[in-house]
């Protein structure tokens, strides 16, 4: 495809003088001595701590990845409802978007699960699990807020804390 | 041998699996990270070179490795994940020079089929997560918080089963990887997923690309501004984005490792199957991508990492040949290759088979490897001890010292050897053609024996004889001052520096002289309670005596006990740490440490080093100072992480060296042994010495003959793959000294050689070598005919002698009761050696015994047979002379694929298995059941995390009857990444006793990464996991040496045992090996 490559099967071209101009330097290796006795290395002695930091020791979530999956997709067509109600801004639509792809690729358990799906949609719509509060925009908790009536104004936290104290 | 056996590393694995390059170690700091399975070796890139920084244990087998940096560090961490699915996030603090674990973790899943093609780690370029592929058909992601944090694991469902590579693509909005992946109609596709860190779930990808080449195995994200994925086929490489799609055909090749050369992206390295290293060029016109070029730029190692370094510098690492630092050149040389090896990494690995002979004869075995594969094969001579390498000698009878002195005191190289007899000295010199000749130095006393002789101040030299001190000049050669002994008594023992000159006389004088211009002068002179027999500088009766100068003042007096009286001492420091050294006339050697300060001796310690007297001696090689002890087996003493080490010499009685730096012999020794003086190099002082004989093919089995002084192997070579015969199979017949080929014999064409044997047999005097083929035929899943080769060497060449056809693969052949026991697939046959009329010889079937899958590894000893079976773990059998039959006494009822078996006494066999494990059966002869009987109990299991291709019984070091570790019986074993190590039985006291320094060890040595070494060392395959039981890691116990004085304490607290005690004990496990 290239006509420029040169795929001799003796020796090197000549072409790759070019080629091989300009190679990365930071001035390292310079004046090469021939030094290094790999053998001659200090082996380290691990005589301290060394477990780590007592968040940072990471586990498996266990939940079965067909499981999640579908409590996934339940969460979403939850809030996807409340999207709906709520506002349609662009973030939304792209969100729908990545829904869709979603919802496409496990349509064929669908079937399985349209029950369950069912019972949660009776539950309350505005229940918005808290976690999720955290990341939706102001603009949409402010939507939530005056979908219950309450006040509009404040920072964000405020807006969780006051949504939460609603919902509670 | 017995059931306690402690398993030590004699050289550690070599094999290079990994590479990376990083600011790891700081901010500034540009370091090569390698990993050798179990280790991790940290160098910093310097203008002057590489220069090695730190060996880290892992206690596991390194999977993948990674250099990355989260948001806001200011240097790299470094990702590591073990197969068996622990990860670990390590940092280096360089305030405290310690390696902090920040995260790890257990990735494994209780249910999923684990990888075929080799586990993946990557990280997303951003750090936004880990992607882990570990089991089919799951890709698990390890996600950062925006600190840089790592939050809960969790499996997303990958619906392509058979990967091949996975990379994370460079620019993407959302974290993206790209999949290289093979369908159920062996078609191969690259596809895109985004990663929805949120829902945990993948998201359709920007682009995909069907159909790639048949030989697609390897991705190279490309980083921004180009972005995109290079997908390496055999024949064509593409260059693929969401908007572009180049390719360009290549020769064909397996791509093995690829490193990348600019920051952009636009170069490549690439390493093949075949060693040859390839420059790939992407082409671009700013962000658009033009095309792709290729160019060879030449031959190194086969590569299995690369990792561009600095300056057109190279780090090539194999695992099947050396590895190499290479230079980049712009011209290609005469060969028309623009690479320049710069540096050569020994690598052993892998081991496929060796042989311990004794070579030299001294009594010390020597390890002969069949190392490397396909064209980086070769043989590596593995000895314990440091090598002299002769470049003249003279026979000269009776020495009875020498000296080698300067023509000026500015001299950088010495003149003159002064070599003392018993009653003459006489003096060797260079001449202008470089070559020793006798010379005279009139102002010395040639009629005498010499006592002592030094260069000193003021162009003069000082020779001591027993009943005057000369002073002559080095320019004019004479006499220019004389100092005579007191009449009646003669100077017994003597020694001087180039200011000062002490001396011993009969009756316990003591005499302190020094050396002015033209002049010497009695300083002091004392009279001690004894004579004195030796001296360096300070004095010595049958106690030592430290003296002060110029008083002569008694400082510290040492009473060895004993009646043997020293012959030599000797004052030197090194690593900072001074040492009073002083041999016995037994053989032994004292050590102290000397405080310089208040000149007291603390830390005695005995070692025996041989039999007969010892001469002490410093020398210097590559700016270290080390002392060498003549004796009649000679050692050279260095220090190492300042610990005093002992290295043999291969020599035998030596009984004087001295340096001897001459312009023509730069940094020789001149050794005078058996009527003989011999001027020779040293190699480097390290503790085992490789020696390589690179042969170019692929040697596969090695046996050496003692009667006719050869090795024969079983090797193979590739040729150009277009050629007809691209694979040829030979036995080799090579010179035990030379290792030259001396004669070949070709095998047929799909005839593999499996196994080789030295053996003779009953009623025939003559040795043979025997050989066992397979024919490997392509259509075949197992071989069905095979051969048993037998030849005589007759002239240096290997004579067919006679042989037999077999049906099936010959892996393995034992001389057993003077009879040929083989291995053939299933079966295990016996042969006779009968004599035919006419006076030929022919292989004779006798019995054979069924019932093994496939007979691998097959052991003896007197009647027994012990079998290792490809998946059927040990069995054992037992031949019966009056029935002529051979029958199943015992197996182990486990299923281990079986990678090598040996004998360890009467009743326990030791195993390693295809899982890294070893195992140790016990026949249970006492059983009360024949059920009982007929069971192989399991009595040892052991996580060695090496896969072992050879055991063999010896030993690495010199037997010393007289040291407590001469006793303990060893097997070497041999493995894929080049490991050589040593297992000994020891005495159940010494085991139960280092049994309990091992479990207070685990607790004050961690593992890197906050691995357990615990978990580490317990057996595991895929159906179980235990503790391990009758095995120690003698890496572990040995490491207690490396310890600080606090720790060591803490552990003689805990042991109830003192300091000295433990040290010492653990001290003589390190000789073992």
């Amino acid at each position: 495809m290239n006509g420029g490559s040169s795929n001799s099967a003796g020796g090197a071209g000549d072409g790759a003088s070019k080629l091989l101009a300009n190679l990365p330097s930071r001035g390292l290796l310079s004046a090469h001595v021939v030094s290094s006795n790999m053998g001659g290395m200090r082996v380290y002695i691990c005589d301290h701590d060394t477990s780590p930091p007592e968040d940072q020791f990471i586990k498996t979530n266990q939940t079965n990845i067909l499981i999640r999956s579908l409590t996934l997709k339940n969460q979403k067509s939850d809030s996807f409802k409340k999207d709906a109600k709520g506002s349609t801004s662009n973030q939304v639509s792209k969100k729908r978007a990545s829904d869709r792809a979603l919802e496409s690729k496990a349509a064929g358990k669908r079937a399985m699960s349209s029950t369950r799906l069912g019972s949660n949609q009776e539950r309350s719509q505005s229940s918005v699990p808290d976690k999720d509060l955290q990341s939706l925009t102001v603009e949409k908790l402010r939507a939530l807020l005056k979908e219950k009536g309450l006040m509009l104004k404040g920072k964000k936290d405020d807006l969780i804390a006051r949504l939460r104290g609603a919902n509670g | 041998m017995s059931v306690w056996n402690y398993v030590v590393t004699a050289h550690k694995p070599t094999n290079v699996t990994h590479s990376c390059v990083g600011n790891f170690t700081g901010p500034q700091e540009l370091n090569l990270i390698t990993a050798k399975c179990t280790r991790i070796e940290i160098h910093l890139l310097m203008p002057q070179g590489l220069q090695p920084m730190l060996d880290l244990p892992i206690y596991g087998r390194i999977a993948t490795l990674e250099l990355f940096r989260p948001h806001g560090e200011t240097q790299d961490l470094l990702f590591i994940a073990t197969e068996r699915y622990k990860f670990c996030v390590l940092q280096w603090d360089a305030e405290a020079a310690e390696v902090i674990t920040r995260a790890m973790g257990d990735v494994s899943d209780r249910i999923g089929r684990p990888t075929d093609n080799g586990q993946i780690g990557i990280i997303d370029p951003d750090c936004r997560l880990i992607g882990l592929h570990l089991y089919d058909g799951l890709f698990k992601v390890v996600p950062f918080d925006n600190k840089g944090q790592l939050k809960e694991a969790f499996n997303i469902r990958l619906e392509e089963l058979q990967v091949l590579d996975i990379k994370f693509l460079y620019g993407c909005p959302k974290p993206t990887i790209v999949v290289l992946y093979q369908d159920n109609k062996d078609a191969r596709h690259v596809k895109t997923y985004e990663v929805s860190l949120k829902d945990k779930d993948f998201v359709e990808g920007p682009w995909s690309q069907n159909n790639l080449d048949n030989g697609a195995d390897l991705l190279i994200p490309v980083p921004p501004p180009l972005c995109g994925v290079l997908i390496i086929g055999e024949e064509t490489i593409v260059y693929c984005s969401a908007s572009a799609f180049k390719a360009i055909p290549i020769r064909p090749s397996i791509t093995r490792a690829y490193g990348r050369v600019d920051a952009d992206g636009s170069r490549y390295l690439l390493g093949d199957h075949n060693g040859f290293l390839h420059l790939l060029v992407i082409t671009h016109e700013k962000e658009k991508v033009t095309g792709l070029k290729i160019e060879l730029l030449g031959e190194t190692s086969i590569a299995s990492t690369i990792s561009y370094l600095d300056n057109a510098v190279v780090f090539v690492g194999s695992s099947s040949g050396d590895s190499q630092l290479i230079k980049l050149n712009l011209q290609p040389d005469a060969k028309g290759s623009y690479v320049e090896v710069l540096e050569r990494f020994v690598n052993l690995g892998p081991i496929v088979d060796f042989c311990v002979v004794d070579l030299e004869r001294q009594g010390q075995g020597q390890v002969v490897t069949c190392s490397g594969a396909y064209k980086d094969g070769s043989l590596r001579i593995v000895r314990n001890g440091i090598g002299i390498n002769e470049q003249a000698s003279v026979e000269l009878q009776g020495i009875k010292g020498m000296w080698s002195l300067r023509s000026a005191t500015e001299d950088p190289y010495d003149t003159f050897l002064v070599v003392s007899f018993i009653s003459e000295t006489r003096i060797l010199a260079m001449n202008l053609e470089d070559e020793l000749e006798e010379t005279d130095i009139e102002g010395f006393s040639s009629q005498v024996q010499t006592l002592f002789c030094h260069d000193a101040m003021y162009d003069q030299l000082v020779q001591v004889t027993s009943n005057s001190v000369r002073l002559v000049s080095s320019t004019s050669r004479e006499l220019r001052n004389e100092w005579l002994a007191p009449a009646g008594y003669s100077v017994n023992v003597a020694t001087a520096n180039a200011t000062q000159v002490l001396l011993a006389t009969g009756g316990g004088h003591l005499v302190y002289l020094e050396i002015g211009d033209g002049l010497l002068t009695e300083i002091k002179h004392a009279q001690l309670e004894y004579d004195v027999s030796c001296l360096d500088i300070n004095p010595i009766d049958i106690s030592v005596r430290i003296f002060s100068l110029p008083d002569l003042n008694i400082i510290t007096t040492e009473h060895l006990g004993g009646e043997i009286i020293p012959r030599s001492l000797l004052l030197c420091s090194f690593d900072g740490i001074s040492y009073l050294l002083c041999a016995l006339g037994d053989g032994h050697l004292l050590n102290f440490v000397l405080n310089t300060s208040t000149c007291e001796l603390t830390n005695r310690k005995k070692v025996s080093l041989g039999t007969q007297p010892i001469t002490l001696r410093t020398f210097s090689s590559k700016n270290a100072t080390h002392v060498f002890a003549a004796s009649d087996r000679p050692t050279v003493i260095y220090s190492s992480n300042k610990k005093l080490l002992y290295s043999n010499v291969n020599l035998k009685d030596v009984s004087h060296m001295c340096p001897f730096n001459s312009a023509a012999f730069p940094e020789s020794l001149a050794i005078a042994k058996e009527g003989e003086l011999t001027i020779g190099t040293i190699d480097d002082i390290q503790k085992l010495h490789i020696r390589s004989i690179p042969l170019g093919e692929h040697a596969r089995r090695i046996c050496h003959q003692e009667k006719t002084r050869t090795f024969a192997i079983c090797s193979l070579k590739y040729n150009q793959p277009s050629a007809e015969d691209h694979e040829m199979h030979f036995i080799r017949l090579l010179d035990d000294q030379t290792f030259d080929f001396i004669s070949t014999y070709p095998l047929d064409q799909f005839e593999w050689g499996c196994s080789i044997l030295s053996c003779s047999f009953s009623d025939d005097s003559n040795v043979y070598y025997c050989v066992g083929t397979a024919y490997v035929m392509p259509e075949e899943n197992e071989p069905t005919k095979g051969r048993i080769l037998v030849f005589v060497v007759e002239d240096g060449k290997l004579q067919l002698i006679a042989e037999k056809e077999t049906k099936g693969a010959v892996y393995s052949l034992n001389a057993f009761n003077g009879k040929l026991l083989a291995a053939i697939n299933q079966k295990i046959q016996l042969y006779k050696w009968m004599l035919r009329d006419d006076g030929s010889r022919e292989l004779q079937s006798e019995c054979g015994h069924h019932g093994h899958i496939l007979a691998l590894y097959v052991q003896t000893r007197g009647d027994f047979i012990v079998v290792g079976d490809l998946m059927k773990s040990i069995s054992l059998l037992i031949y019966k002379h009056e029935e002529g039959a051979i029958e199943e006494r015992a197996r182990d009822y486990n299923s281990n694929w079986m990678t090598a078996v040996e004998i360890l006494d009467d009743d326990i066999y030791l195993g390693a298995e295809n899982n890294f494990n070893l195992f140790t059966v016990r026949k249970n002869s006492e059983g009360a059941t024949d059920e009982e009987r007929g069971r192989l109990e399991v009595v040892g299991e052991y996580h060695l995390g090496e896969f072992v291709n050879r055991f063999r019984h010896g030993s690495l070091v010199m037997r010393l009857p007289d040291s407590d570790v001469g006793q303990i019986p060893t097997v070497i074993f041999g493995t894929v990444n080049g490991v050589i190590g040593v297992i000994a039985s020891l005495p159940y006291e010494q085991y139960i006793f280092l049994e309990k320094l091992q479990t207070i060890l685990r607790k004050v040595i961690k593992g890197v990464g906050g691995l357990s070494h615990e978990q580490w060392r317990s057996f595991y395959n895929e159906k179980k996991t235990v503790d391990a039981k009758n095995f120690l890691d003698g890496d572990l116990i040995e490491s207690f040496l490396d310890l600080g004085r606090n720790r060591t304490e803490e552990i003689s607290k805990a042991m109830g045992v003192p300091v000295e005690e433990l040290m010492k004990r653990v001290e003589e496990l390190t000789r073992l090996h």
